[in-house]
C-alpha cells in the first residue's frame, strides 16, 4: 500500500507543469481580436541569469520602427530566475489589423569592448473587429 | 451426487469461458501546447584586436575572441545580428569605419558564420559565437584609445 501512494505521488509530481526557468519572453507568437482602437497583449519577459538584470520593452512595426505603443512596465529590474508580466497595449491607428513585434531586451554588461545586446522578439497580429 | 457436482461445476466454467471483466476502463486525455520559445543567455562579450596594417579591429584577429551566447530554442524561431549603430571611439579618429557583425553557431544548431537571418528549425541547444570587425579603407588607420561598439542579437 506503501508503494502505491509513493507511486503516486511520484506521477503527480511528474504530471505538475514544469516552469521554464530560462524564459526571456513568452508568448513569442500571438493573433488578438479587439472590438476597441486598441489590441493589448500580456507578455512575460524572464531572466535566465543568477543575478538581477535590467530589462527593457519595445514594441516595433515590421520594419523595425517604434509603434507608440503603452508598455506598463516598459524598463525594470528583474531578479535572477525570474518573470513578470508587461501588459503592452498597441493602437491600430486607423487600421483593421496590425502586426507588431514585441521585444525584450536586456542591457548588456558594461567595460566590455564588444558588447552583446541580447533581444526576444515576438510576433503579434491584431486584428480590429466593429 | 458427485458426479452431478462435477458436471455442473464444468457447465460453470464453460459458460464463463470468454466473458469480459465487469470492471468499466476509460480514458483520460492529457493535452499541452508549447509555443515557440527562446532564452539567449549571454556567456562572454567580445575583444577586438587591431590588425598589423592597422585598418582592421577585429575580434577575427590574433589575440581577439568572439561573445558567446547560449541558445535554447524549441525551434520555429530565427537568428539575426543587427547592423552596428552604437560605437564609442576615441577622439582622435575622425574617418568612417565600416562594422561587420557575424555569428556563427554550435550544438543542436550547426551554422557557418554569416551575418544574415538564419531559421532554427529544430529544437535545441546551441552556443552561438557572435564576431565584430570594423574595416577602414583607403590610408585610414584606427587610432590609439578605446574603442566599444554593441552587437544585438536577435531571435524571434
Amino acid at each position: 500500500m506503501t508503494y502505491v501512494r509513493i507511486l503516486a505521488a511520484a506521477l503527480a509530481v511528474a504530471l505538475v507543469p514544469i516552469a521554464a526557468s530560462g524564459q526571456s519572453m513568452t508568448p513569442m507568437r500571438g493573433e488578438v481580436r479587439s472590438f476597441t482602437d486598441a489590441f493589448a497583449v500580456r507578455v512575460f519577459p524572464g531572466n535566465p541569469y543568477d543575478q538581477r538584470i535590467r530589462v527593457e520593452i519595445h514594441v516595433y512595426d515590421q520594419n523595425f520602427q517604434p509603434v507608440d505603443a503603452r508598455i506598463t512596465p516598459n524598463a525594470f529590474l528583474l531578479a535572477g530566475q525570474a518573470s513578470r508580466p508587461v501588459l503592452v497595449v498597441v493602437p491600430f491607428d486607423g487600421a483593421t489589423e496590425r502586426k507588431v513585434r514585441i521585444c525584450t531586451e536586456s542591457i548588456p554588461f558594461p567595460s566590455e569592448q564588444t558588447q552583446i545586446r541580447a533581444q526576444i522578439c515576438g510576433k503579434f497580429f491584431g486584428h480590429r473587429r466593429f | 451426487m458427485k458426479f452431478f457436482r462435477t458436471a455442473i461445476g464444468a457447465a460453470v466454467l464453460v459458460t464463463c469461458i470468454g466473458q469480459t471483466a465487469s470492471a468499466a476502463t476509460g480514458n483520460v486525455l492529457f493535452n499541452g501546447t508549447i509555443t515557440a520559445t527562446c532564452t539567449l543567455t549571454v556567456n562572454s562579450n567580445g575583444t577586438m584586436t587591431v590588425s598589423t596594417n592597422l585598418q582592421s579591429l577585429s575580434s577575427h584577429n590574433a589575440g581577439g575572441s568572439a561573445g558567446s551566447v547560449q541558445v535554447d530554442t524549441t525551434g520555429g524561431v530565427s537568428l539575426s545580428v543587427d547592423p552596428v549603430t552604437s560605437t564609442t571611439v576615441p577622439a582622435s579618429d575622425v574617418t568612417a569605419t565600416t562594422w561587420t557583425p557575424t555569428f556563427a553557431s554550435t550544438g543542436a544548431h550547426t551554422i557557418a558564420e554569416t551575418g544574415t537571418t538564419t531559421a532554427l528549425a529544430a529544437p535545441g541547444t546551441s552556443t552561438v559565437a557572435v564576431n565584430l570587425a570594423g574595416t577602414k579603407g583607403g590610408s585610414n588607420r584606427f587610432s590609439a584609445g578605446n574603442y566599444q561598439a554593441t552587437v544585438t542579437l536577435r531571435c524571434e
